[in-house]
This record gives C-alpha cells, structure tokens and sequence, in this order.
C-alpha cells in the first residue's frame, strides 16, 4: 500500500505549474549568484588580455578583451615577468618557498603536538589546556611584532615562515585524526621495535592522512593569501615581499601610471595580470580539494 | 626496561609515568616552545597596554603608567568613531553577513539536480580561496567611477563615482557585501549538509498530506536545520568582533576614516602609522581582546542554551 502511495503521489513525479514557477525562480536566483562570484574574475581575465590605453577609457564589464586589431594583447603578462627588475617573478617563487617552509614546520608541529596527546601521558590533559587557552587569547598584534623584532626575526624571510605556520586548530584537527586509528595499530608496531618518530610520521599520518591534508592545504591558502605578516615584518625588504604585497603595491600605483603625461599602457595592465597569476593557481587547486576542505569545514564547525 | 621491574613505584604516578614517557615530553618540547614563543609570551607582553613603552627601555624597564593608556584610548577623538564604525559592521556581519549563506545553502538545497547543485556549489564556493588582497582590488576596480558597479548603479539614478572614496555608511555596505562575496558560498556547505541529512521521509509525508514545496521548506526544511542555524549564530556573536575586518585595512583611506576607521585599523594605525604609541596600541589591542573574549563566552553559554553545542 505505502510503496503504491510513494509511486503515486511522490513529490518528483508531479510537479505542478507553481513547482515550475518555484524551479525557475530558483535557478535564476542561483545563475544570479554564480554571477556574481564569475563576473569580477572574468572581467580581470579579459582586462589583462586588453589594451591598456582602450581599457582605461572602457567604462563597465568586459565581456571580451578590447584591442584595436580583436587579438588578444599578451604584452601585460610580458611586462609583468619583466616588473621592476623581475620582482614579481622572484616575489612568485619566494612565496611558493614560503608556503612549502610554512607546510613543513606546521606539519612537524601538528604531528608531534598531536602524537604526544595522543599517547596519552598523564599530563595530556593539561597540555591539551595549553593548546587550547591559545586559541582563546591571544597577544595582539603589537606584542606579538615586539616578540618576533626581539629574536631579530624582522627584516628576514623567517618572519614569514615561523610565526604563523600553524595554530591550536589545526593542531587538534591533527589529533582528531590520529584518534581514528586503533591502539593496536600502534602496540604492535611498538613490538616491532618502531621508534616515536617511526610510528608518528610512517604508521599515524598515512592512516590519518585525511584531516591532516585540510591542515596542510589551509595552511598553504593562508600562506599564499597572507599579506598583513609581511606588510609589518618585512616592510622595507622588497625583495622579501610575497606576492600579495606585490598586489597591494601595483594595483596602488595605477593611479600613478594614469596620471603621467605619456602613460605607459602595458604597465597599467600589470596589476590585472598579476591578480590572474597570484589567483589561478588556486582556482586550479580547488575542485580537487573541495571534498576534502568541505568535511574540514563541517568537522570544524561541530569541534570548533 | 618494563614497568613492573619496579613494584616499589605506583603504576599511576607521575614519576612513573615520567620514567615510562619522558621521550614524549622531550618531543612535546617541539610544539610546546613553538606556542610558548609565539603565543604566550605577547601575552606577557600585553604590560605595555600599562606602560609608558619606549622601544629604547624595553618591556621590564619602560615607566609604569597604570590605566594612563586607556583613559587617553577612550578619551581621544578617533576612538569613539571607531568604536561606532566598529559596531556597525559588526551588526551588519551579524545580520545580512549572516544570513547570506543561510539563504544561499537554502536555494542551493532546493535544486533537485545533484549535478546542478554540485557546479553551484563549486562555483560560490570559489571566492572562498581568493585572497584578501586580490577580494579587495577587485572592489577597487568595480566601484571606481567608470567600474561596472558604479556603471550598473547610475542605471537607478544613483550618481556615478568612486563609491570607496565615498565618506558615508555606504561603506559599512560594501564591506558587509565584500565579506558575503567571499565567505557565503563556503558557510552555505554547513547548512547545505545539514538539510540533506533531514529523512526524506519527512518530506514525503508532508507531500502526501498535501503540501507544496514552499510549506515544505516552512515546516521541515527550516525547523530541520534551525539548530544549526542557532549554533552558527551564538558562534558567530562570539566572533564578530574579531572577524570582518581584514579587509578594511585594505580599502578605506585617510578621506573615509569617518565612517571606515575600526578598533582593528586604528590599533594598527597606532603601532604601524605614522604617529606610533606602542602603548596606546596595545591598550586598544587588549580592549577589543577582552570584549571579544566576553562575546565569545557569552555566545557560547547562549549556544549551550539554545543548541546544545559548546565550543569548548
């Protein structure tokens, strides 16, 4: 009786006319919001690939490049390799470097933090406390400069490496992944004679590789994205600057660029190939890590 | 060596416990100097925010100056605009910046298609990953006079202009959109899963007895996912002094500081601008910490009430 009913009457079956009306109003509502997310992107994509001196005097969104002859203008991203003496180009390796340096030294934080608690030695809980009051206070910006001035850190690309390579989050999302794996695992690979280092790195990150690798790509994200640490620590060492900073600087002297007498055009075009350069990659990254950032985001979100 | 070689020693104490698990401590020194360097002792450097700071005397010698820093921090001109600017996007994170995702993951989770919801999906979730920098420069480009929203605004009337040289609430605005651009399509997964694990049973039921997509929505979909939106929201109020304001360091200008100056800009002015008092700064630094150590407490007592769910 039930499964005949389920057949009969069974919301997919019949939509009526207002579900119709219903459906198209929320796909119109939907293409509304990809829109949003796509136009300003797009419209920088076609920017970069325009001609400078039409573009500036374009008003709106792009829908396609502008140039006089309708090719594509390839002489921005040209100039932008060649910016002040190569800067971003070394700025986009040295930041690479970065996060490949903040990756690693998060992760042999995590591991070992995450190892110890997991063992469970009788201060555990009070370590675990040690963790966590860090994530609910914190020193503030200025303290925090002071400290890393005093160890002569300033000035110097392990400012941007140490400091912010991991937090009390990611350390215990670690944990909660190290607490997935059986005792036993660990007890007979004790009895094999494994070491901790052995056990923590080739026996527990393998089989907790999951919540480990949302530490590892936020971790690189925040890297990548990050700007205020060298905005503050490294000020005055452009050649330290990681490519946001690099942003932050070109997109500010556009208006410099315009107000000259002769403007040089392709220069102008620089702050919207280097937005394309310092984005795509990412972009790039994304779909393959989605799965795996979406359930961080909902473990997260019950664990805090 | 094993434990029980030594009766004279109790298997739970702690010197046999050190004896059993000294390596571990000596591993946990890794983590524990990294959070010892770098978290706790700015804490201990939360003094300045008492102390007439000279970088030349340092933290232990600099004159102690009592509460000196915070009466000149709530008596000085700025404060008060920035606390009021501070409070309003604040609010309106709370508000519009709240319930963006919660609309979103709403639709999102009406469309019947698993494939269509994926690419949506995919494609709102996108902005997530664009930095701040790059979120912001791109607001720059679009607002401009001949940008495309300034463009796309003068079609109601509105005058055509630079909308973030524009002294005016219009700035609360932009950088409550300019936060939903960024983090709706990512906050809307929480509410997105959560419909999906409400028993299509439900919904059938409700579908027999009559009622159509929109009553559905009403009375499952949203009693459904109303504790989650609960424990969103009590999280949230813990956290919306300390979030939501990345991104005005990096589009407000000296002409906007009216209505754009927060607690977190001007605090940054004050250690980083062009007039510094590390003391000052600090004191300003400490008291948007405590306010937002007791909105976090108390977002998460109310959570606790509400919801059920502690943070801690």
């Amino acid at each position: 009786m039930s499964k005949w009913r389920k057949k009969k009457t069974g919301m997919i079956e019949h939509p009526g006319i207002r579900e119709r009306i219903g459906d198209v109003c929320i796909y119109l509502f939907l293409i509304l919001c990809m829109l949003i997310c796509i136009i300003p992107l797009w419209h920088t994509l076609m920017a970069s690939l325009s001609d400078g001196q039409l573009l500036a005097a374009h008003t709106g969104v792009l829908q396609k490049w502008i140039t006089a002859d309708g090719t594509p203008n390839w002489s921005g991203y040209l100039k932008t390799l060649q910016y002040s003496d190569h800067a971003i180009l070394k700025s986009y390796l040295i930041t690479i470097l970065y996060v490949i340096a903040n990756v690693l030294c998060g992760l042999i934080i995590n591991v070992t933090g995450a190892y110890v608690l997991y063992r469970k030695p009788k201060a555990a809980p009070a370590l675990t406390i040690f963790i966590i009051i860090s994530m609910m206070f914190n020193g503030g910006t200025v303290p925090t400069y002071m400290v890393i001035k005093s160890l002569g850190m300033t000035g110097t690309a392990w400012s941007l490496i140490i400091p912010s390579c991991t937090n009390a989050m990611f350390l215990i999302m670690v944990l909660n992944g190290f607490k997935q794996v059986p005792d036993s695992t660990i007890e007979s690979a004790e009895l094999d004679g494994a070491g901790h280092f052995t056990i923590m790195f080739r026996i527990l990150l393998p089989q907790a590789k999951g919540l480990t690798l949302v530490t590892v790509i936020n971790q690189a994200i925040l890297t990548w994205n990050s700007w205020f640490e060298a905005s503050i620590y490294v000020p005055n060492n452009k050649e330290l600057w990681p490519l946001q900073l690099w942003i932050r600087q070109v997109v500010a002297d556009n208006a410099d660029i315009m107000s000259a007498s002769t403007p040089d055009w392709n220069k102008y075009l620089v702050s919207y190939c280097v937005i394309l350069i310092a984005t795509v990659p990412v972009l790039l990254i994304m779909p393959f890590v989605q799965k795996q950032l979406q359930k961080g985001a909902l473990l997260g979100a019950v664990k805090g | 060596m094993k434990s029980n070689s030594k009766p004279m020693i109790k298997k739970d104490s702690w010197k046999h416990d050190l004896k059993k698990n000294w390596a571990l401590y000596l591993i946990f020194l890794i983590p524990a100097s990294y959070f010892i360097i770098f978290k706790y002792i700015p804490m201990i450097g939360i003094m300045m925010a008492f102390e007439d700071y000279k970088v030349s005397k340092g933290l232990f010698h600099s004159k102690w100056v009592g509460m000196r820093n915070f009466i000149e921090l709530f008596t000085g001109d700025q404060f008060p605009t920035a606390l009021r600017n501070t409070c309003a996007m604040a609010l309106m994170n709370l508000t519009f910046g709240f319930m963006a995702p919660v609309l979103l993951g709403l639709v999102i989770a009406q469309v019947r298609s698993k494939r269509v919801s994926r690419v949506v999906q995919t494609v709102t979730y996108m902005p997530y990953f664009v930095s701040a920098v790059v979120c912001c420069s791109l607001a720059t480009e679009l607002l401009k006079e001949t940008g495309a929203i300034s463009q796309f605004l003068s079609l109601f009337g509105l005058k055509e202009q630079n909308w973030l040289a524009v002294n005016s609430p219009v700035f609360w605005i932009i950088n409550c959109c300019l936060g939903i651009w960024q983090g709706a399509g990512y906050s809307a997964i929480i509410y997105i899963a959560a419909i999906n694990n409400i028993s299509y049973d439900q919904y059938e039921a409700a579908a027999v007895d009559g009622a159509n997509r929109f009553r559905r929505l009403i009375h499952i979909t949203i009693p459904g996912v109303l504790p989650i939106i609960v424990m969103m929201f009590t999280m949230q109020i813990g956290l919306v002094f300390v979030t939501g304001f990345d991104k005005v360091l990096l589009i407000y200008m000296p002409s906007t500081y009216t209505f754009s100056d927060c607690l977190t800009t001007y605090t940054y002015r004050m250690a980083f601008g062009s007039s510094i008092n590390f003391g000052l700064s600090t004191a300003s630094g400490l008291f948007q910490s405590v306010v937002a150590t007791i909105l976090l407490i108390a977002g998460n007592k109310l959570s606790e009430k509400a919801a059920k769910v502690s943070m801690f």
